[in-house]
């Protein structure tokens, strides 16, 4: 942690310094005559009107509400590959259980290794008869897809009720809210003339 | 350039201070990072132009430098130091001048854990990926700072469809990443390259699935729109948005701009190669074997790298017990393993440019898509066919093991590749014995892993034989 931290901080610095480099050396070299013209901002040519901090479209904060929800839940798939991805590789049947005869044959070696990482111990520490076999590997590779199916299911009825509520619809004409208005089996009759009024909000 | 555990191994070996000699390994790594990030892009902004120059039937510079112009982004730089520093009246000064810093924070900051070769690479982190596409997605927090600071209305509309984008994005980028990772069952980027070693067609992860040949396909037009190439480059979109987000940027604050976007191309196709396109390997074992065989020439004993290697310990606890407990040896410097890890870099640099070069192509070849579209086409279609990507990855092994007992479709015979289980286990082991494996952290272990393991715990010594 000590060197991922440090190494991120002293790359920013080191970043940081290489960029105001140039700058500093433009300064000595580069002409400074400000006009009010010069320091106005571009609007195609035309004076501004008004503050440029206008209102911005509200589909943008829909579109960051689904991102908190989606790429929260991706992060937790990370550790969760790197774990079902150990034990898919243990329960495979070519490498063979560990006795310890056949410790130094390449395939149950490899057996020993990937069950040292998967356990979290120090190499060369298991003993042999803790190692995983393919069975309880493969045992634990479906536990593990049915966690992560939960999971994901959760994941995708939200997903889904999104895409039905058409919060993934960047375009949403007034034509189309009034095609599902009237698709909607609705107590009162609307006349047609009524349900083409656009909507102002 | 020598691994970070190397170099501060060397120096505390030599007498300094462990913080001491942990900065300067790190300052070391930076500048030789920094000089590779300001490389790439003049490179690559040369072949932009050239290849651009070619697709619109025109020469593209010729005269600067000689030959090809090959020196004309440096007579452009030179030319942005020299120009009026123009901050509009209306813009936020402080963000105004700080947003370009932050987007090349992120985009050298992910530099910091691309491995360019087995040994070569600043942070060997055990969550590396993760961490990677953490740091590169705090590049739009600059985008959006630039738009929101110029004060003017194209900039505000580019920086907040950037941030809509890139978020969007962000979500089938990181599910076609995790196929890899499920094939490889580790986050460490050394790992993963490592294991691709052996022929190119069953041992490179993008011919591991039929859902990771496809997951390729689909990380790569994400990682295009991440980093706000065309046909995706809506923040920028001059035909409808003037510049969108640097409209009011100027000379060489611009130009960083640039950088960082030339900077995430090449980082987003490093990270391409190393998942899915065999990482530092050339994919023939004639060739690579060789070049494996120079770069184990470092001082280890290696009994094979199935996972059981054995260091030789020839300075024992004194060096660095604190930050790389699991082995505490110094290395001697070996020049066949740094021709070794040479050759790796090269091949990895080569392979990430042919990919910037097809986004390059790409760009000059496809129009823009409406902001609609690009919306669209992630929420509708890239997250659905990647979340079926990842399940399929998923899926496939366990339904291959849990039938014919194996975890790819062909038991390829010894000859032609090693069983992708072997492979992974001795990437893995590879990783272990230089004190990078076991733990969610990069190399700093201290808690899970035993302070030193000594000859006497591997299974080649008598001790060990006993103890089990």
């Amino acid at each position: 942690m000590t060197d991922l931290v440090g190494h991120f901080l002293i790359f920013t610095l080191v970043i940081v310094a290489a960029l105001a480099g140039p700058l500093v050396l433009g300064r000595l070299v580069r002409p400074h005559n400000p006009t009010r013209e010069k320091l106005s901002v571009y609007e195609c040519g035309e004076p501004t009107i008004g503050s440029s901090h206008v209102q911005f479209d509200l589909r943008f904060y829909v579109v960051a509400l689904l991102f908190i929800v989606f790429d929260i839940e991706v992060a937790f798939f990370f550790p969760w590959s790197v774990i079902y991805g150990n034990a898919i590789h243990l329960s495979d049947e070519r490498l063979p259980a560990v006795t310890a005869q056949n410790l130094h044959e390449p395939a149950a070696a490899a057996r020993m290794t990937l069950s040292e990482t998967l356990l979290s111990v120090p190499p060369g520490s298991l003993p042999v008869n803790e190692t995983i076999t393919a069975d309880a590997a493969r045992t634990f590779a479906w536990t593990g897809l049915v966690d992560v199916l939960v999971f994901f299911a959760v994941l995708l009825v939200g997903f889904a009720y999104v895409w039905k509520r058409g919060d993934l619809d960047w375009v949403r004409a007034v034509s189309a809210q009034v095609k599902r208005k009237a698709t909607r089996p609705e107590p009162e009759r609307v006349s047609v003339s009524e349900a083409r009024v656009p909507v102002h909000n | 350039m020598l691994p970070a555990a190397s170099i501060v191994e060397h120096l505390t070996a030599a007498g300094l201070a462990p913080w001491l000699a942990l900065t300067v390994a790190i300052v070391v790594h930076a500048a030789f990072v920094l000089a590779f990030f300001g490389a790439v892009p003049a490179v690559a902004i040369w072949l932009e132009r050239k290849v651009s120059g070619r697709i619109q039937d025109r020469l593209g510079p010729t005269r600067v430098g000689g030959k090809f112009g090959w020196l004309q982004g440096l007579a452009d730089g030179i030319k942005a130091i020299q120009k009026e520093d123009i901050i509009p009246a209306a813009a936020d000064s402080m963000l105004f001048r700080m947003a370009p810093y932050i987007a090349n924070i992120a985009a050298f900051g992910g530099f910091m854990l691309l491995p360019f070769s087995r040994d070569w690479v600043a942070v060997a982190a055990d969550i590396g990926l993760f961490i990677l596409l953490a740091i590169l997605s705090l590049e739009v927090v600059g985008i959006v700072m630039a738009g929101y600071a110029s004060g003017s209305k194209w900039s505000l509309f580019g920086g907040i469809r950037e941030a809509a984008q890139m978020v969007s994005y962000e979500i089938p980028l990181a599910l076609c990443g995790l196929v890899p990772v499920l094939a490889a069952g580790s986050l460490n980027l050394s790992v993963i390259g490592e294991a691709q070693q052996g022929w190119f067609l069953p041992n490179w992860l993008i011919f591991h699935s039929p859902f990771a040949f496809v997951a390729f396909f689909v990380y790569f037009t994400v990682a295009t729109a991440g980093s706000k190439r065309a046909p995706f480059d809506l923040a920028e979109a001059e035909s409808e948005l003037v510049g969108g987000f640097h409209t009011e940027y100027s000379t060489m604050r611009w130009v960083y701009f640039m950088l960082a976007e030339y900077g995430h191309m090449f980082l987003i196709s490093g990270v391409a190669v190393l998942l899915f396109l065999g990482g530092w390997w050339i994919g023939l074992p004639f060739i690579d074997g060789p070049v494996a065989a120079l770069r184990a020439e470092d001082g280890r004993t290696v009994e094979r790298e199935y996972g059981r290697i054995d260091v030789v310990d020839p300075v024992g606890e004194t060096a660095t017990p604190l930050l790389h407990s699991s082995t505490s040896s110094v290395l001697p410097f070996s020049l066949g393993n740094y021709i070794g890890n040479l050759i790796g870099a090269i091949v990895l640099t080569f392979k990430a440019m042919l990919l910037v070069i097809v986004q390059i192509w790409v760009r000059w070849t496809l129009p823009r898509l409406r902001i609609d579209q690009v919306m669209t086409t992630c929420l509708k279609y890239l997250v659905p066919i990647s979340c079926a990507l990842f399940l399929g990855g998923v899926l496939w092994p366990l339904t291959l093991t849990s039938t014919i007992g194996r975890t790819t479709l062909f038991d390829w015979p010894a000859a032609w590749s090693e069983a992708t289980p072997l492979r992974f286990a001795a990437a893995q082991g590879a990783g272990a014995a230089r004190g990078r494996g076991g733990d969610w952290e990069s190399g700093s272990t201290t808690s899970l892993i035993a302070p030193s393991p000594t000859p006497s715990l591997s299974p080649s010594s008598p001790a060990a034989e006993i103890a089990r």
